[in-house]
């Protein structure tokens, strides 16, 4: 009842805001679908790997920091690219960033995997939870020793003109460029999940890995792909991150537990579920940072996405997707 | 020589023995104040003792990591939010003690506050019980809606609120005109504990602290007994029917539940309990630095606290103690100190900028090769050793 | 004679699988009970619901006046029915004795005030508990076990200790789910005199699901039997053993023709 009460308030102050702004409204729509899409990169992460192991990988946050810190150093300093490169220079040097980048950090994030949490496979619960949160922290200081404590950005090779401009609705190429790398990224991710044969043995892994093991799936070596291909959707959001906004070793606690509640809003375990609770909450930030009546301002977006999180914990845990676990033992 | 002390100890009844090591550290730590300068002349290693203020910031947090014990040690939840039971006590402090709310002179047990000052001024040992009170409400009313949960989805939620509350307490300083917290600021002064001149004619006792020659000194034997309370408390209750409880419930809820025990109830206990001693630490902490700034309030801290625990060994008190007061002094002075050293030896590395990285390795590779901490509960050993097998990480029946 | 335990109706639905259905099921004071039928017949379902762990989708069961569908396990248990489980679930890192001391939770008054200061009532009551624990573990078949880990038992002391903790709740009914499984006979003969002794000595009221046909028609007073969620049969051992129904159920409609 009361969950009703909130939408319906929630959609009014919406639609206001729609009637006394509408240029105002869609380019804020804009933007949240765009950070939507970085978030859903990365809340894929964090469901990959919740699905087949029922672990919070809390240092996905920081290894899609360290891997955006990186790609900055092979975008600057590698391939050179500025305002001043050429078109071609720059969707070479892109690929081969997103190619670098993906590759290294699946390597990265299976590696983590073997070292820290392989061993506590079978230890109670608490155990892989508590050597994450300590992962999370490692990792974090990996970027700081190597970028210390600044803000990294990448020069706007991709220029920050207008794609189009209709009405007082616009939309940037560097933003574009964003969708254009997380959709083909995403379609990827789909084929292999469903297509592929490894993609068949994770999903049988996720949900049974003793049966999976009886019928000859090699179940450490799908946890690793699971992770490495975690690894790689973190490479690519941190590329896609540093098209619009500049980075640091912290920036990953603050994206990963907004990517973490998208992926709970949708479903953990669910991977469209994934997508779509990025996308909502990429809307809801913007909502909150960027119309004009009565929103509560960026200094309230973290208090509020916690909010949303311990809400649908609480009242609904299997997310807007996921299946309701019967009650009981 | 030492083998005719081991026979005559071992001719000792039990119970002395038992007590015999406790007593000596308090002992030693009752007197540290009448050494430790001694110590710290030593050449080379005496930059490594600690200063009597360090102390009493390293007891403080070894107090809020007994508290935390009682939730991940002894219940088995996983609490990632503690600081926030820390902010709450600490803000009690301020708003109790403090010329915060200057509209109003209320004046009741404060020593050393002139009489005609601003503001709510309690007596600090009030202070102290309705902290714990406050944050053992605020741990009832978080754990309520929360403690359903699963482990892994708990911890979330306690992340949550631990971010939460310090970012609420940031912003609070126009709640529609009212000035909760004055915001970033912080509010400060806090006014210091003593016992008045009544105590301080008939027992000797001091009458303000502030106004105290040994003022350091003083806070830090309050300190020890404000630790040797927890201690004792979380003892007494790990023996008691509800520790039992807590053990049955990390081993199989379900059995737990069909024997009787309450679960919410049970956890909810274990949540306020942990909360009540964080709330006294953080109302002492607070006076002690005259001030409660929400820079001091961050999710770092649930986690350096989570990681005395993990290293002294969750659920055993000694282990917790230990665990304390080592990560308590590298955060307080030993890391600064080890980093002044290299930077003599000609190593320009500075440890304190990497503390948290240090604490998030010291808490992997507990996890990964002794999970069972430094000094181990008696119980958990066993159960880290050879897994609990109704709760394997893979839940092939999934529940 | 007056039922102990009334279930009217009781009916459980897992999304489209119906597990239990509409069963009336009444448990006589003072009796011993057996619930059997195939495997996936529902009987651990209903035990299930009888202790809390599910709520029942339609129904009521009464149990000393009050209807308990719907409440929490440890509210049941409180008002007097205790259980054992088919796959034990023991504390396994706890002792003997203290398995048996958590089984007192609820009828011990320690609360944390009195337990941090440990007054001479509190102390009192947890020497008594001790007492009275050390009593069940003899009474149950474990003297002397007291101080061993309940993992580092036998199979069959693992059992015994299970039902020790189950009579540590003061049950009246008692709820037995399969409580012979992987005994040998000897130790099955054994505790199909034990639980003969909880119904005349201890004046308990015992509910049993059973495999082993032995102890069903060895000791209960009563039988009933579920297939497919239904209840097919009520009445004594030697009639059940002769109903068409249930000799179908188990061997198939060619056995009664």
């Amino acid at each position: 009842m009361v969950g009703w009460v909130l939408i319906g308030l929630l959609v009014f102050w919406l639609v206001v805001n729609v009637i006394k702004e509408p240029g105002e409204f869609f380019n804020v729509a804009l933007i949240g679908l765009t950070n939507g899409a970085v978030y859903g990169l990365v809340a894929l992460g964090y469901t990959l790997v919740y699905g087949i192991l029922q672990l919070i990988n809390f240092a996905h946050g920081d290894v899609f920091a360290l891997s955006g810190l990186f790609a900055s150093t092979v975008i600057i300093s590698l391939f050179g690219l500025d305002e001043s490169s050429g078109v071609l220079v720059i969707v070479g040097g892109m690929l081969a960033t997103l190619v670098i980048v993906m590759v290294l950090f699946s390597g990265v994030n299976a590696l983590i995997e073997l070292v820290a949490y392989r061993r506590l496979r079978h230890a109670p619960r608490l155990a892989p939870l508590i050597t994450a949160v300590g992962m999370s922290f490692i990792v974090q200081n990996v970027s700081l020793a190597i970028y210390d404590v600044n803000y990294r950005d990448v020069p706007n090779f991709i220029p920050r003109t207008d794609v189009f401009s209709i009405a007082g609705v616009h939309y940037t190429w560097n933003k574009l460029a964003v969708l254009m790398i997380t959709i083909p990224v995403l379609a990827l991710l789909t084929w292999f999940v469903t297509s592929t044969r490894q993609g068949k043995a994770m999903r049988a892994v996720a949900q049974d890995p003793e049966a999976s093991a009886i019928v000859g799936v090699n179940v450490n070596r799908t946890i690793s792909v699971t992770f490495a291909i975690a690894g790689a959707l973190a490479g690519s959001a941190g590329i896609v991150y540093l098209l619009q906004f500049n980075m640091r070793y912290d920036t990953g606690f603050e994206l990963g537990l907004i990517a973490f509640t998208a992926a709970v809003l949708g479903g953990i375990g669910n991977l469209s579920g994934a997508v779509l609770g990025a996308l909502v909450i990429g809307f809801i930030q913007a909502f909150n940072e960027g119309l004009s009546w009565n929103a509560p301002g960026s200094d309230w977006t973290r208090s509020i996405v916690f909010g949303l999180l311990i809400l649908i914990l609480v009242f609904r845990p299997e997310g807007l997707l996921g299946e309701r676990t019967p009650e009981g033992a | 020589m030492k083998a005719r002390a081991d026979r005559l100890l071992a001719l000792a009844p039990k119970r002395a023995r038992m007590l015999a090591l406790p007593l000596a550290l308090i002992v030693l730590a009752v007197f540290y104040p009448s050494y430790v300068e001694s110590l710290r002349g030593i050449t080379v290693v005496g930059d490594f003792v600690p200063s009597l203020g360090s102390m009493v910031v390293m007891i403080v947090f070894t107090m809020m990591a007994v508290g935390l014990n009682i939730v991940v040690g002894y219940a088995g939840l996983l609490d990632l939010g503690y600081v926030a039971f820390y902010a709450a006590g600490a803000y009690t402090s301020a708003w109790f003690a403090s010329q915060h709310f200057e509209d109003v002179s209320f004046h009741f047990g404060a020593v050393g506050v002139r009489s005609d000052l601003p503001g709510i001024h309690l007596s600090i040992w009030l202070i102290l019980i309705l902290a714990g009170l406050f944050t053992l409400a605020v741990g009832i009313i978080i754990g309520l809606p929360t403690l359903r949960l699963r482990g892994d989805y708990l911890a979330i939620v306690t992340l949550g609120f631990g971010e939460i509350i310090p970012q609420f307490v940031r912003n609070a300083d126009d709640l529609g005109g009212f000035d909760l917290t004055h915001g970033t600021f912080g509010i400060s002064p806090i006014d210091a504990p003593g016992f008045g001149t009544t105590l301080s004619d008939v027992l000797g006792l001091p009458a303000s602290y502030q106004q105290s020659f040994d003022k350091v000194k003083l806070f830090y034997l309050t300190a020890l007994v404000l630790l040797l309370f927890t201690v004792f408390c979380s003892v007494r209750l790990r023996d008691s029917k509800l520790g039992r409880a807590w053990v049955a419930i990390r081993e199989d809820e379900t059995a737990a539940a069909a024997m009787g025990v309450p679960l919410m109830r049970t956890k909810t206990w274990s949540y306020a309990l942990g909360a009540f001693f964080g709330g006294i630490a953080g109302a002492f902490y607070a006076s002690f630095k005259s001030g409660a700034f929400p820079s001091d309030f961050y999710f770092n801290i649930s986690i350096f606290l989570l990681c005395m625990v993990i290293l002294g060994g969750m659920g055993s008190v000694w282990g917790v103690l230990l665990g304390g007061m080592i990560l308590g002094y590298l955060n307080v002075e030993g890391l600064a100190t080890i980093g002044t050293k290299l930077n003599e030896g000609g190593i320009n590395f500075d440890p304190t900028k990497y503390q948290f990285g240090i604490y998030g390795a010291i808490v992997v590779l507990m996890m990964l090769f002794r999970p069972t901490g430094l000094i181990p509960e008696r119980r958990h050993k066993r159960e880290m050793e050879e897994g609990v097998h109704d709760q394997p990480l893979y839940d092939s029946t999934h529940e | 004679m007056s039922d102990l335990l009334t279930a009217t109706g009781v009916r459980k639905e897992f999304g489209g699988l119906l597990a239990v259905s509409d069963v009336d099921f009444a448990i006589p004071q003072g009796q011993v009970v057996s619930l059997i039928g195939p495997n996936g017949a529902g009987k651990t379902t209903f035990f299930n619901m009888l202790t809390g762990v599910y709520r029942p989708t339609a129904g009521r069961i009464l149990f000393a006046g009050k209807d308990v569908a719907g409440k929490p396990p440890h509210a049941i248990t409180e008002l007097g029915i205790g259980r054992t489980f088919q796959n034990i679930r023991l504390f396994q890192h706890m002792t003997a004795l203290e398995n048996v001391l958590v089984g007192m939770h609820c009828r011990l008054k320690g609360g944390i005030i009195t337990s941090i200061l440990r007054t001479p009532g509190l102390r009192r009551e947890e020497r008594t508990a001790r007492e009275r624990a050390r009593e069940l573990l003899v009474f149950s078949g474990l003297p002397g076990r007291d101080e061993q880990l309940a993992r580092n038992l036998p199979y069959g002391d693992q059992r015994r200790l299970e039902v020790a903790r189950a009579l540590a709740t003061e049950p009246q009914l008692l709820l037995l789910d399969e409580p012979t499984a992987g005994m040998n006979p000897q130790e099955t003969a054994a505790f199909t005199d034990f639980v003969a002794m909880l119904r005349s000595e201890q004046k308990l009221t015992v509910l049993m699901i059973e495999h082993d046909m032995k102890v069903v028609m060895g000791i209960s007073d009563r039988v009933t039997v579920l297939d497919h969620g239904e209840k097919i049969f009520e009445g004594t051992p030697r009639e059940c053993q002769h109903d068409d129904r249930v000799i179908e159920a188990y061997l198939g409609k060619a056995a009664t023709q």
